[in-house]
């Protein structure tokens, strides 16, 4: 039983009794207290490892909505517009045209087996002045193999002349989702399910199952680690037993260096069978896996034009969006769920689905009254005061995705919300002003996992082109870092036993070089993170 | 190529029905049907053949697949079997466009768009359209249908205002059923009505359903489909004549090419039933008579 004490710069703990410290030990992968030296030598002998003496520790972060995707895509190229860094620390650099994205997969084409399909992920056009890729660009990467981009969003993708070709699809094929160019002629973008089928197509087995195979879970982990993540979600899994197993596996190894929970896609199957199945696996529950998030998904996505919207709709006139699961099985499958006593976690982007989950959850607890359910709207991007106030009321949570702020801030603004809507976007300081328990997220791979930038978004509202976004909704740097720890905690009901430092809790942390409350709010988002440490096991992030 | 059918419509219109008469009832075609679960599915223990997870063979030849996840797996998964199928019918989700689903037909070499076929429950269609929540979902697979199967209306008041309201969204034939009950000719190689993509339908078209149950004297209903003036450019049915109440006769009409076959004894189908497209004036007419 030994005791490990860690000294630091300071430590910022989010216990509100205690909530700066320069001392915290560490027994049994738990936090045996936190404070000055002095405080802690009466638990008796220990070491003093002071290694981070010059670092700043907060409990590791909490990443409330990611998807383990995020390791997949790493197996393919990477053309985003945006830097993004790879599970093993290294720093893509953003292509910042058309032609840069041609000639980095032209490079990687070279390097490709004969007979492979290229496959590429990350692309966003709408930051090139509106010019579109078309598959003549693609041509010039290959003619020879099929090529296939998948945009940032994974709802649009190009292909290249020969996909096209081998799909048989022409100027007379009349099909949703083939852009076609002022003559007729399909571009090679495709949207939706024209995406979905052809890159799957291409690559001779569909996207989601190459992405989320064994080496997957790793890489997310890893790149989770990186950006200071000790907990994250898989917020959507049908949990296949191939799935359950790779998680198992890989959990059941020390060296796996985050705590992972796989919401399950309620969606999948009836709940009279999925409850069961959910109450199964969470018999195989470990330090690091744990099954007891269910996750529904409503509509689609605002920047996919596909949220479901309360009138007025989009701001540029685009017809409302679709429901993946309609009203009547949201409450039915919610209802399933909440009377079984699980946490039921509501996928909604426009208000219309909000209104809808919200309405579920309170028709749920007419039926089935129920103390401290915490079912969380999740997105919730365009819920207003009112949806607040009745979150508030109802006892649930809200998940917002400040990311979007910067990512897509700029097309709200202008195309999908119309101004005043964009200015309330995920609305922070209404979270709390209204007293709804909150946190923020990446949704990783939509936007990479990172909780500091996640919060400097919260702090700063900035979009990509610099325009402040909704300065009444701002939140301050305490609030945001509580967001991304206790916050996010509370919202996964693990807030007893992580997301604070505080005795008797993991021993899990975030190591950074600087002190986040020391910067400046603008600068949250370049505070380094050295590493983590997971129930006392250090984790030192690669260095590029 | 395969031919590729869509069944859509909302929740609790009848897809499910409309599946399991389809498996139980047909004899000389095999079958693949794509459905959103397998429970809800009334397959005869009996004529299982072989249980494997996602799947079910049927001793008649017909598979029945679970989507899961993923429509788009599900199907190139179904294209990869050794085994050749006669006919891919896919069930739409509750909520889905299956305009948007037919579509793979259009993706996919392999297959050939055959038709959408969307239920829509007599009793409840109009409620469900005023719900602002639903309204453009519930428009959206009307809109989509190259036959519309207007089902419950034993059960359904006022169904001549939801006829009437049907009549103005869409041009496709609409088929009044009970249970869904349809003959399984009647499903098959429709033609196109359905919005999708640029293919707008013209609106001077208009169809109609009969369903009678007494005998329905021949000459009449010859002179009408033979009659070019009565503008009746289709009709597709099952009728029990007058003159041999006791025999099954389908009749086809393309263009001016009438074709009325003997298919056997009459069986106990209660109503002989009859689908006509046409110039929109012309049957508006026919309607009254």
């Amino acid at each position: 039983m030994s005791t490990i004490v860690y000294s630091a710069r300071r430590i910022l703990t989010m216990n509100p009794s205690q909530p700066f410290a320069t001392h915290v030990a560490v027994r049994d992968g738990r936090i045996l207290g936190a404070g000055s030296l002095d405080q802690l030598k009466g638990w008796g002998k220990f070491d003093l490892d002071e290694r981070f003496r010059d670092k700043v520790i907060l409990p590791g972060f909490v990443e409330g909505h990611s998807h383990a995707f995020e390791g997949g895509v790493w197996k393919f190229p990477y053309v985003g517009y945006f830097d993004r860094i790879s599970p093993e620390g290294k720093r893509f650099k953003g292509l910042k045209s058309i032609e840069e994205v041609v000639a980095a997969l032209a490079a990687h084409e070279k390097t490709l087996a004969k007979d492979v399909s290229l496959l590429a992920w990350g692309f966003d056009p709408i930051y090139f002045g509106g010019r579109r890729m078309d598959r003549s660009d693609l041509d010039k990467v290959s003619m020879d193999r099929p090529v296939v981009i998948i945009h940032s969003n994974f709802h649009v993708a190009n292909a290249n002349s020969l996909v096209l070709a081998k799909a048989k699809i022409t100027r007379d094929t009349n099909v949703h989702g083939i852009v076609k160019d002022a003559a007729g002629e399909p571009t090679g973008e495709l949207q939706e399910m024209a995406a979905k089928y052809l890159a799957y197509r291409a690559a001779g087995v569909e996207l989601s199952a190459i992405l989320s195979d064994k080496e997957a879970v790793w890489r997310f982990a890893k790149v989770a680690q990186l950006s200071g993540v000790t907990t994250a979600t898989d917020l959507h899994n049908d949990l296949p037993e191939s799935t359950v197993e790779g998680y198992l596996h890989a959990t059941n190894s020390a060296e796996f260096p985050i705590r992972i929970l796989p919401a399950f896609a309620a969606g999948s199957v009836a709940p009279a069978d999925g409850v069961p199945r959910l109450q199964a696996l969470m018999k195989k529950n470990n330090e690091r896996l744990r099954f007891q998030l269910v996750k529904i998904v409503t509509d689609g996505s605002i920047q996919g034009l596909s949220a479901r919207m309360r009138w007025p709709g989009y701001y540029d006139g685009t017809p409302n969006g679709v429901w993946n699961i309609g009203p009547d099985d949201i409450d039915r499958i919610l209802l399933a769920y909440h009377k079984a006593g699980f946490q039921v976690h509501i996928h909604t982007n426009g208000d219309e689905a909000s209104e809808v989950g919200i309405e579920a959850v309170e028709r749920a607890l007419i039926a089935a009254p129920r103390w401290d359910h915490r079912h969380t709207l999740q997105h919730a991007q365009m819920a207003d005061a009112g949806q607040f106030r009745r979150m508030k009321a109802l006892g649930m949570c809200a998940n917002l995705f400040a990311n979007h702020l910067f990512y897509w801030g700029d097309i709200h603004y202008a195309k999908t919300l119309g101004p005043e809507r964009a200015e309330r976007m995920d609305a922070c300081g209404t979270a709390l002003a209204t007293g709804v328990p909150f946190a923020i997220h990446c949704d990783a791979p939509v936007t990479p996992i990172g909780p500091l930038f996640t919060a400097w978004c919260a702090v700063n509202r900035l979009t990509a082109s610099g325009r402040t976004l909704g300065e009444r909704e701002k939140i301050s740097v305490a609030d945001a870092l509580r967001a991304i720890t206790l916050g996010a905690a509370y919202t996964l009901k693990l807030d007893e036993e992580l997301g604070s430092i505080d005795v008797g809790k993991r021993a899990d942390f975030a190591i950074l070089d600087d002190d986040p409350l020391q910067v400046a709010p603008e600068k949250l988002k370049d505070v380094g993170v050295w590493g983590t440490v997971l129930g006392g096991k250090v984790f030192e992030a690669p260095k590029a | 190529m395969i031919p590729f059918t869509v069944i859509g419509g909302f929740l609790g219109a009848g897809k499910t029905t409309l599946l399991n008469r389809l498996l139980r009832e047909t004899v000389d075609r095999r079958f693949a049907v794509l459905v959103n679960d397998f429970g809800a599915l009334d397959i005869d223990g009996r004529l299982v053949a072989e249980h494997g997870g996602d799947t079910v063979a049927l001793a008649n030849g017909c598979l029945c697949c679970t989507i899961g996840d993923s429509l788009v797996t599900t199907l190139l998964g179904l294209l990869e079997r050794p085994e050749r199928f006669d006919h891919i019918v896919v069930e739409a989700s509750g909520v889905a466009d299956p305009g948007r689903i037919a579509d793979l037909a259009g993706l996919e070499p392999r297959l050939e768009r055959d038709g959408v076929i969307v239920m829509v429950d007599a009793a409840e269609v109009r409620e469900r359209a005023a719900d602002g929540r639903l309204t453009d979902t519930v428009e959206r697979q009307i809109r989509a249908a190259d036959l519309l199967v207007l089902n419950k209306v034993d059960i359904a008041s006022d169904l001549e205002a939801t006829r009437h309201w049907l009549c103005q969204q869409v041009t496709a034939p609409i088929f009044e059923a009970c249970h869904a009950s349809v003959p399984l000719d009647l499903l098959f190689g429709l033609d196109r009505h359905g919005v999708t993509a640029d293919v707008a339908p013209s609106s001077n078209f208009a169809s109609w359903s009969y369903t009678w149950r007494e005998p329905v004297p021949r000459k009449a209903l010859m002179d009408l489909l033979r009659d070019a003036r009565q503008g009746v450019l289709r009709a597709k049915g099952i009728v029990r004549f007058d003159d041999a109440p006791d025999r099954r006769f389908t009749v086809h009409l393309v263009g001016r090419r009438l074709d009325v076959r003997d298919e056997g004894p009459w069986g106990d189908m209660p109503d002989s039933r009859l689908v006509l497209l046409g110039l929109r004036p012309m049957l508006g007419c026919l309607q009254r008579e």
